[in-house]
């Protein structure tokens, strides 16, 4: 996918513009949260889970070329054909070369966001071939020619007015006004079984692989992708290799994390279990299946500084906790994944150069790491990110000098107080009638958007001491 | 090419996490398991029927088979004024007093048209509310998908806490009869919150999900299970 990460605080700006979208996202904002902490809070073992999972993930990424060369192994054994991609292009020509051997011309395909992140639909589309995105939130978006703004709800963006009126613009609806939500989800029902059993290849992506058994696990609501995983003819699994896990047990553990944290289920309706073509008595299944795992940059994380990175599991709480996701949305990324997880992520997987704005879209608040299911430090990540920023040059030559400074006048405590209070006393005197200042020199960027409410004359540090003198 | 990037990846894993020595797999068992969740009542049927409600599936008991067969066909009836219905070559499906209830069911794979199907589930695990299934002759995976309504019959004997119990039966059975190419945990009708995050029912697959829990059981069993659902 083009990555437009670099013009990160214009995409904000138009966004903060659309108001009934930023008016949705506040909506959202306001109840993803409530529901994830039921679901956390009906579920006493989760900081228990969290931390065996993190031990898990730890030792997994530790050992990461035993246990896959394990899961290829054992998935051998059940019959599947195991790929490697190095990175995006090979991903890409893996799964044309398997749908041309066969012939294909149609492919359904279940979401994923490394498939997303590899652009493979535009790629097979331009050698002919007719992809369909079957899960609703990926179809909806397929059919308005967007790109997902959620990893999970990939068209939370959008109003149910805007999806009745692409379907009755995509459609042929006859009498029909798709009046009610289940309306509009039965169209793409209907329209989708179709896709489904025309399909000649099935692509869905992994949320985990078990390497003492060769399987891989697929958790959907819909069943849309294991339709796509039972219907067609040829199975495409797309993955990355860090998805690997030792035990089915590790497996189930880390689903009761993901489910709450991703929808604040307790459960969601289908989690299969999928490696290998159909068996010798087996009345149904694909005939040929195939999985290709995908490092492109993967391997270079795991040697680096950001290795727990990898130990995300992809729920988007972090998005549906995050202030600035909240208020930007999705897009404003300009990339796969958008939020916290994303703006570490981004720069990883691309450049830091065209992404350096993301690891700036930070209030510093904390809440993404606070649910964050694999206990990723995100908000350390993002600053070390900052650090990186400064040390090699990336970011604005002023900024680097005002941290400067402040780095120096911090080290300089009487001074920094004796400036502090100096600043403090003169704005008190200039403004203390008015109460607020509309604008400040050298101030605008927050003067900008609101009032600066006027100091009350003295300084922190100074009503501390004066506190302590009275008790 | 694929050949290539295989050991080019390997070789840079290697590098990057240091080479795995023999003992991966003894500290792996070092890790121990994840702490049991909690089930929401002590008895294991009550818990399972209570967290299949809670993912919006109905319940049904039946001490024997014969009173299984006969749910079946009460349900079907009640739906489709009709006692069509197709199930999977599992034989344990086949051995059902079918006379019992006036129901046959037609063996084999879903076909268009056909809008009920009937499950016997290898195992239901009380924690999620889950029936599982193989993909297979005994339960061709069209029989969970494409229905309008989806029966899943469950043995008591069946029943197991948690998903690693689940885990720990279907390896010793895999050890057997080799590995399935699917293995499915299904836990209510389909539904997707995809628009507007508005949770709707029946998005690609079944609408409705109806278990019936097979063989003896508490007395009122079902009724507390559903008393318990409604007080959460």
């Amino acid at each position: 996918m083009e990555s437009t990460s670099d013009r990160f605080l214009l995409n904000a700006s138009e966004a903060l513009r659309d108001t009934p979208r930023a008016q949705r996202r506040d909506v959202m904002a306001a109840f993803t949260p409530l529901i994830r902490n039921a679901a956390v809070e009906g579920f006493a073992a989760f900081e228990a889970t969290r931390q065996h999972v993190k031990r898990v993930r730890q030792h997994s990424l530790d050992n990461l070329a035993f246990y896959l060369g394990q899961f290829e192994h054992e998935a051998v054994q059940n019959g599947m054909r195991v790929h490697f991609a190095r990175d995006a292009g090979e991903m890409n020509s893996t799964v044309l070369d398997i749908c041309q051997q066969h012939g294909a011309r149609r492919v359904a395909k279940g979401k994923s966001m490394v498939t997303e992140e590899t652009g493979l639909n535009d790629f097979l589309q331009d050698a002919g071939l007719t992809v369909r995105e079957t899960d609703l939130g990926e179809y909806i978006i397929q059919e308005a020619g967007e790109t997902p703004s959620h990893i999970v709800g990939p068209a939370l963006h959008k109003s149910a007015d805007e999806i009745r009126d692409l379907f009755l613009q995509k459609h042929d609806l006859g009498e029909r006004e798709l009046a009610a939500t289940g309306d509009m989800v039965d169209e793409a029902r209907q329209v989708l079984r179709r896709q489904f059993l025309d399909a000649e290849v099935g692509i869905i992506g992994s949320n985990a692989l078990i390497a003492e058994n060769g399987y891989s696990m697929l958790v959907t609501n819909e069943g849309n992708g294991d339709l796509c995983a039972n219907l067609p003819p040829v199975l495409v699994i797309c993955t990355t290799i860090d998805r690997v896990l030792p035990r089915a047990e590790d497996a189930a553990a880390m689903l009761r994390l993901l489910v709450r944290s991703a929808t604040g289920q307790a459960q969601t309706c289908y989690t299969s279990y999928y490696s290998g073509p159909r068996r010798a008595q087996d009345p149904d299944g694909p005939l040929e299946t195939h999985i290709v795992l995908l490092d492109n940059g993967r391997s270079d994380i795991l040697e680096g500084d950001y290795r727990e990175m990898l130990e995300c599991i992809r729920c988007g709480a972090c998005l549906n906790h995050c202030p600035i996701y909240s208020s930007v949305g999705g897009h404003a990324y300009g990339w796969v994944y958008p939020g916290p997880m994303g703006s570490v992520l981004t720069p990883l997987l691309t450049s830091l150069e065209a992404s350096a704005a993301l690891p700036n879209a930070c209030t510093a608040c904390g809440r993404c790491a606070e649910v964050c299911p694999a206990d990723i430090p995100l908000p350390d990540l993002l600053r070390d990110l900052r650090a990186q920023e400064s040390e090699q040059r990336i970011d604005a030559a002023r900024w680097r000098l005002g941290l400067r400074m402040h780095a120096w006048l911090a080290r300089q405590p009487r001074l920094y107080r004796a400036l502090t209070s100096l600043a403090m006393t003169l704005l008190h005197r200039l403004g203390h009638r008015r109460g607020a200042f509309r604008r400040l020199p050298l101030a605008s960027g927050w003067t900008g958007q609101r009032d600066f409410p006027v100091p009350q004359g003295k300084t922190f540090m100074q009503r501390y001491r004066q506190r302590q003198r009275e008790h | 090419m694929s050949t290539s990037a295989r050991t080019d990846i390997f070789a840079r894993l290697r590098h990057a996490a240091g080479s795995a020595g023999e003992d991966v797999l003894a500290r792996r068992d070092e890790l121990g398991h994840a702490p049991p969740p909690a089930l929401p009542a002590e008895d294991l049927a009550e818990a399972f029927l209570c967290n299949v409600l809670r993912n919006r599936g109905s319940i049904d008991t039946a001490a024997d088979r014969s009173a299984a067969v006969k749910a079946v066909g009460r349900y079907v009836y009640q739906h489709y004024r009709s006692q069509r219905l197709v199930a999977g070559n599992d034989p344990r499906l086949a051995a059902m007093p079918w006379r019992d209830a006036g129901v046959l069911p037609r063996f084999g794979a879903l076909e268009s048209g056909e809008a009920v199907a009937l499950s016997f589930a290898r195992l239901g695990v009380a924690e999620l509310g889950a029936a599982v299934t193989w993909t297979g002759k005994g339960n061709p995976a069209v029989n969970n998908l494409l229905p309008e309504h989806h029966i899943v019959l469950v043995d008591v004997d069946d029943l197991v806490a948690t998903m690693e119990d689940a885990w720990q039966r279907m390896a010793d059975a895999m050890r057997e009869q080799g590995r399935p190419r699917g293995v499915n945990f299904i836990a209510g009708p389909s539904s997707t919150a995809d628009i507007e995050g508005q949770l709707v029912y029946g998005a690609h697959g079944p609408r409705h999900w109806h278990v019936i829990l097979l063989g003896e059981t508490a007395p009122d069993t079902g009724q507390r299970a559903r008393e318990r659902a409604a007080g959460s």
